[in-house]
């Protein structure tokens, strides 16, 4: 690396690890703390509890095996075939994924039968159809880059397509299918949203709990534990799937380079059965993603099963569902500076500083362990007291969103300016440019459109974040998906129509920030 | 034994071979010269049963293959890149379609054993595919694809990108080894030295078919 980006690094870290520090190693510190001062850590062993920690597990594995049964014959058409529309069937699976929780809760109300209402299925439906999207983007990346021609010398030397995918394929695909699997179970694991929504108060998970205790039965200790036993599972869970990839497959990252291509995978559909195949998938899984937007859609001008625009009508004029549209706007914006800011000043730091910075990249990935409802619960004991009270600052809520955009933004950024070629430095420097002309000209203008990704993927985490926001949430400052909670949880037709509403003008907001991002994606890097 | 007839193929009506015949007769080793693009892979890959044809029909042993997948041909490929297996290592990359066929642990281990033996890696055998050198690598293509005891063996480019002394050499282990087994080969190579060395005949592709414009 050149010696000015080198040099550069510590002081590039300084912001994203006080930022880090301050708010959430302090507060995660503290949740552990004051767990051990409470006396009463006999709450583990509590039958509640119990209850909560096995449905927990249980829904979460279940959810995260269902997802890979799903996500692997999308993942496999849209990494081997070339078919119309395949870009938008990408794109259409990722939306959900970027939906507010609470939206897909709503969703899966409304076309799910009563029935169905506060069941396991009903979440574990829920699970699948927000996190399938996340699994075929991370496993269709990499299968994607395995070379056509392993196929080939595979069915050459006897494998039949099936052996082939097997014996080839899948071993190929194994880390991304950890990865993927790894992922989605958090995601599953720390659902906030989803349970609160579609779970009722039988069917809870440790996030909900940790909210119930806190907010509703004012038992902070007893959230605190549930807190630590989170934390301590997801920690548990990552170094253990982190340890046994490094000793089982030390080789992985070179026998994936080494089996990497820059052709493309995608063939023509040759057989009829690889026809029928790809319309299947393709067509089954377009109508699965969009029949519960429509369904939203279809409820917001629904009242008393008769076609009314009451709702849309009302939602534009009342003054505090305007007024939560204008906070969840405002957070959004200041979510997208901040985090694209630190997070971009994070990835530097990682690329330029080399392995000595790699803490910056772990500090940085703290929040993905340590849920947002935890985030919220831990922001909200640490600056409690003079002359950091600061609960009751409206900053709070939007610095919260951003702690949990800061990973996603810095893994987006990272790979592209890890990419890029010294080359292009060594000549910029040849022909005369400082550091700082260098990385103007040479590094920004790489990362524009990682940024603009990034941005936009932050601005989709503030609008639909929910857990974090349940606990730093004052009367003057609700989001959209607050507002969507709330509603959704009083009686009356028109009001739940006006919860539709909303969700049905996130969900287009979402599709846009995917339409965006895929289109960047979709562009070679570069000038 | 091996008998192309009047093969037609064509990507996104771009016409890459047309109207090409070739016969190979039994343990007879033909090479098959041609500048880049005139279609040699793609001939190959026609062969193996990896690409479609337009028209044409591809016989062996007097029975029609033309539509038969690839994995049932009993035609072995070793590809221009090798394209070993990354996750298996030396022998588990040669014992990949003795498995398929299921043959004992025994048997294979011994057959895996004298393959190693016959291109000279029986010292490499665990070792990762990743850490193998350009020479070392063509070895173990070619014995993967001898192992599976293939009713013909085409070789695409086998020797490019090997420089000077270590062409040369795996030139003669190469053609002995052929020759020692009678396979009946089709190799590929755009190096007419290369080509003269080993073959019993050397035809030129542009000599096998109207190409039109290609």
């Amino acid at each position: 690396m050149i010696l000015a980006y080198r040099r550069a690094a510590p002081w590039l870290a300084v912001v994203p690890v006080i930022g880090m520090m301050l708010f959430v190693v302090a507060p995660a510190l503290n949740i552990f703390k004051m767990s051990l001062r409470f006396e009463s850590l006999k709450i583990l062993t509590t039958q509640t509890t119990r209850n909560v920690v096995w449905f927990t597990s249980w829904q979460a594995i279940l959810s995260t095996i269902l997802v890979l049964f799903v996500a692997l014959p999308i993942a496999a058409i849209t990494s081997n075939f070339k078919f119309v529309g395949r870009r938008a069937l990408i794109s259409l699976v990722s939306v959900p994924f970027i939906l507010p929780a609470v939206v897909v809760g709503a969703a899966f109300l409304e076309i799910l039968p009563g029935s169905l209402h506060r069941s396991s299925l009903a979440i574990i439906a829920a699970h699948v159809y927000f996190n399938v999207g996340l699994a075929v983007r991370i496993i269709s990346t990499r299968w994607e880059q395995i070379h056509p021609y392993l196929d080939d010398a595979a069915n050459t030397l006897g494998a039949s397509t099936i052996r082939t995918f097997l014996t080839v394929t899948l071993p190929l695909l194994r880390t991304a299918i950890i990865s993927a699997s790894l992922l989605v179970f958090i995601m599953c694991f720390t659902s906030y949203g989803v349970v609160r929504i579609l779970g009722g108060p039988a069917r809870s998970t440790i996030e909900t709990e940790i909210y119930f205790r806190a907010m509703q039965l004012g038992d902070v200790s007893g959230a605190l534990i549930m807190s630590v036993l989170q934390i301590l599972v997801i920690g548990a869970l990552i170094l253990l799937v982190t340890s046994t990839r490094r000793s089982k497959n030390r080789h992985s990252k070179n026998s994936q380079k080494f089996g990497q291509s820059v052709y493309s995978r995608l063939r023509n559909p040759r057989s009829i059965a690889q026809k029928i195949f790809v319309i299947t998938i393709a067509s089954v899984s377009a109508v699965a993603v969009v029949a519960p937007l429509v369904s939203v859609a279809t409820r917001s001008i629904l009242l008393r099963e008769k076609l009314d625009t009451t709702a849309w009508r009302s939602v534009l004029s009342d003054s505090t569902i305007f007024s939560s549209l204008m906070t969840s706007l405002r957070y959004a914006l200041i979510t997208v500076i901040i985090s694209t800011t630190i997070g971009l000043l994070g990835a530097c730091a990682v690329v330029y500083g080399g392995s000595r910075y790699k803490f910056v990249s772990v500090l940085t990935a703290l929040p993905v362990v340590i849920s947002a409802v935890t985030l919220g619960l831990g922001i909200i004991i640490t600056f409690d007291v003079s002359p950091i009270d600061w609960r009751g600052a409206w900053l709070m809520m939007p610095l919260a969103h951003c702690l949990v955009a800061i990973p996603i933004v810095m893994r987006v950024i990272s790979p592209v300016l890890r990419d890029l070629p010294s080359g292009l430095r060594d000549a910029s420097r040849t022909l005369g440019a400082s550091a700082w002309q260098m990385w103007r000209t040479i590094d920004l203008r790489i990362i524009r459109r990682a940024l603009v990704t990034s941005a936009a993927l932050a601005s989709a985490v503030s609008l639909g974040e929910f857990g974090a926001s349940s606990f730093l949430v004052r009367h003057n400052n609700e989001t959209l998906p607050l507002t969507i909670a709330r509603l959704l949880s009083r009686p009356g037709d028109l009001i739940q129509a006006q919860a539709y509403a909303i969700a049905t003008v996130l969900i287009v907001a979402c599709a846009g920030i995917i339409a965006v991002v895929d289109r960047l994606g979709t562009r070679e890097p570069g000038f | 034994m091996l008998d192309v007839r009047n093969l037609t193929v064509s990507y996104e009506s771009t016409p890459v071979l047309k109207n090409l015949s070739i016969y190979i007769g039994r343990g007879e080793i033909i090479a098959l010269t041609g500048p880049s693009g005139s279609g040699k892979t793609t001939l190959l890959r026609c062969i193996a049963g990896l690409e479609a044809t337009d028209s044409g029909s591809i016989w062996m042993h007097g029975e029609e293959i033309t539509k038969r997948p690839a994995h049932l041909r009993r035609i072995g490929l070793v590809f221009q890149d090798n394209q070993l297996f990354p996750h298996l290592n030396v022998a588990e990359n040669i014992a990949y379609s003795l498995k398929l066929q299921r043959v004992a642990k025994n048997e294979r281990n011994h057959k895996v054993a004298e393959a190693l033996e016959l291109v000279g890696l029986a010292h490499l055998a665990k070792r990762e595919i990743v850490r193998l050198s350009g020479g070392e690598a063509k070895r173990v293509a070619v014995a993967r694809a001898l192992v599976a005891q293939p009713e013909v063996l085409l070789l695409d480019e086998p020797l490019a990108g090997l420089d000077g002394e270590l062409h040369h050499r795996l030139l003669d282990d190469l053609g002995s080894l052929l020759r020692s087994r009678a396979t009946t080969t089709l190799h590929v190579t755009h190096d007419h030295a290369e080509a003269s060395a080993i073959a019993d005949r050397v035809l030129d592709i542009r000599e096998l078919a109207s190409l039109g414009d290609v």
